[in-house]
């Protein structure tokens, strides 16, 4: 059933695993009301002992929302970003995002299977003399993880191990779903989010949110629906004993950091600090806990880090 | 052959307060179905173990329930693919509908969405003004091929977090029907069906995929996006839902960036001040904790570019 892309980064040891030289891109809400992912991003890359090369002159990856309104836009913004990491030698285009690393991805299957796609893409681009090969993989930076770095060598350089943190995995829509453009692991039972939980000395709670959609996309479409997404998932993650959320997806992390304040008069109060993945990896491995920007979240994860000693409550 | 534990959810509305499970062992080829292992179990173990089914083959779409989470046909899972550590499968009627009896749902939710589009051609003429039939070209043809695929399982429907959540919303399987119609040379209520569906929260769908998981390829997200961008291009821009999408491309267009301030009053409307109240207490709980984007955005590098791309594909954006 799962259509295995022919770019897909499984077991694939790509340049940029060699020269552990990444294109990045950021994508637009880690450079807007998410810095903290941003900045967290590149403490992490550092302590990997990896680069990451902004891609400066990318657009947004279409969010999901371009589509809505023409078909070809969003490939053809995309095929732009590729053909800049090209440019710069890069074949790895490293996200932080799960819409981003969904919607990006999609684009690019288009771009590889569908020669005429590529034709129409690199005729605009002709328009400023920028064309695209095809020879970059989109990646998400959970995957770089697991794959390049390995869970083996992660957790050897834990030097604060999470100590038994409870941590709800929640995955985020666009980077397990559609499978045919992802398929790097299951859509049905992911568990790659659990690995590294492990991996860095923390529990992962297993519950049924943890593939369901956080509603950001339509928050502003109508009241009440993101936050009920959000509590019903919350309180899946509450009671099989969660004291954190761990989400790869900056969207995900605003809709459930957000929206359990308004969430807890239908599903009662559930207050799980929502970490993005660099905070959390970073955490474990050392990274200065007050640059981080643990201070940045809705709801404080000050108590349940300070709990398990972590990080001193003045850092959350 | 191996010893594989069902794991079902049983429940009769008529007579229980509420539902309880049992587990089911039997001796059972893992090569074979979900189907054909309740049908075993029914026929050598429990004859009251309720499921719907029918062809065995994926056709009529009857035997839809939820496999270990995931709703699918159960004719179409082989157990190998589900069975879990413990040589179980966890087999629970479909969610987002009200349960009758075991795998048994009341199907009435969904084929009171389905009629409401008015599932039939409506012509601008009488057939008896037509020598022949009314013939569609092959391209033409080809944009409703996916979704004469659908066996209306409600596979789909039962995956939406939206539906779960609101069920005044249409759902994936209505709003691919819509577009079949909408799409269709033959058909001439297009824009009234573009209404209705949008009437009935076209918009509200949450880009999730969870109906990726559709057991024919039907493909109902890209249909939804299909259908979104037919309102557009009809010209229905009402609602939050085309002035997010117009406002978003008018930001990308602008910096390259999709900028998160514009968007939000954008899409809310800028003279919606009820709205704008709605969104504040969010704005500050976030603004409070420093997370606020940036009040003035700057471009990316090479923005020229971006423009020159929405120029020359004339996409349309918010002005």
């Amino acid at each position: 059933m799962t259509a295995i892309l022919a770019d897909a980064p499984a077991k694939r040891r790509s340049k940029s695993a060699e020269t552990k030289r990444y294109g990045f891109f950021p994508g637009c809400v880690a450079k807007e009301s998410c810095t903290e992912l941003f900045n967290s991003t590149l403490l992490l890359a550092d302590k990997l002992g990896i680069e990451l090369v902004e891609l400066t002159a990318a657009s947004c990856c279409g969010a999901s929302v371009l589509n809505d309104i023409n078909r070809d836009v969003a490939r053809v913004l995309n095929a732009r970003t590729y053909a800049q990491a090209e440019a710069l030698g890069l074949d790895d285009v490293i996200t932080i995002c799960s819409t981003c690393t969904g919607h990006m991805r999609a684009s690019n299957k288009e771009l590889l299977e569908d020669g005429t796609a590529m034709e129409h893409a690199n005729g605009i681009l002709g328009k400023f003399n920028a064309s695209y090969k095809g020879t970059v993989s989109v990646r998400h930076l959970l995957w770089l993880l697991i794959d390049d770095i390995g869970l083996d060598n992660l957790s050897k350089m834990v030097v604060n191990p999470l100590n038994g943190l409870k941590v709800a995995p929640f995955y985020g829509c666009h980077i397990i779903r559609p499978e045919s453009v992802n398929g790097w692991e299951s859509a049905r039972n992911p568990h790659s989010l659990e690995d590294l939980i492990e991996a860095l000395g923390g529990e992962a709670i297993d519950y049924a949110g943890k593939t369901r959609c956080c509603g950001f996309h339509v928050q502003l479409e109508k009241d009440g629906i993101a936050p009920n997404m959000v509590g019903q998932n919350m309180r899946m993650a509450k009671d099989k004993g969660a004291e954190a959320v761990l989400t790869p997806c900056p969207l995900c992390h605003l809709a459930l950091d957000g929206y359990q304040a308004d969430s807890a008069a239908r599903w009662g109060r559930t207050d799980l600090p929502t970490f993005h993945l660099p905070q959390l990896v970073g955490l474990a491995l050392g990274v200065d806990a007050t640059k981080l920007g643990l201070k940045r979240h809705v709801i404080s994860p000050g108590e349940v880090l300070q709990a398990h000693d972590l990080a001193p409550m003045h850092v959350a | 052959m191996g010893k594989i534990t069902l794991d079902l959810f049983r429940y009769d509305q008529a007579v229980d307060a509420e539902p309880h499970r049992d587990r089911v062992d039997i001796d059972f080829p893992e090569t074979a179905t979900v189907l054909d292992a309740l049908e075993y179990a029914k026929a050598e173990v429990d004859g009251s173990i309720s499921f719907r089914r029918s062809c065995r083959s994926a056709i009529c779409g009857s035997c839809s329930m939820n496999i270990n989470g995931v709703t699918g046909l159960a004719c179409k899972t082989p157990i190998s693919t589900v069975l879990r550590k413990d040589n179980s499968v966890k087999i629970d009627p479909m969610p987002n509908f009200e349960p009758m009896k075991d795998m048994v749902v009341h199907m009435d939710p969904f084929w009171d969405k389905y009629s409401r589009l008015k599932p039939y051609l409506q012509p601008a003429d009488k057939d008896s003004d037509h020598e022949r039939e009314r013939r569609v070209s092959p391209e033409d043809m080809k944009k409703l091929v996916a979704v004469a695929n659908c066996v209306m399982c409600a596979t789909c429907y039962s995956l939406c977090p939206v539906v779960s959540v609101d069920p005044s919303f249409a759902g994936p399987a209505a709003i691919s029907y819509a577009y079949r119609f909408i799409e269709d040379t033959r058909d001439s209520k297009q824009k009234e069906r573009v209404a209705q569906i949008s009437d009935d929260y076209l918009w509200l769908c949450a880009h999730c995929y969870a109906c990726s998981y559709c057991p024919k390829h039907v493909d109902p997200h890209d249909r939804i996006i299909d259908t979104k961008r037919k309102s557009i291009e009809i010209g229905m821009l009402d609602g939050a839902g085309p002035r997010h999408a117009l406002v978003v491309a008018k930001t990308i267009k602008a910096t390259g960036m999709l900028g998160e301030n514009e968007v939000v009053i954008g899409t809310v409307g800028r003279f919606n001040f009820r709205g704008i109240l709605k969104i504040m207490p969010l704005g500050l709980r976030m603004a409070a904790k420093g997370k606020v984007p940036p009040l003035i955005m700057h471009p990316v590098d090479k923005v020229d570019e971006i423009r020159t791309i929405f120029n020359a594909m004339e996409v349309p954006v918010a002005s």
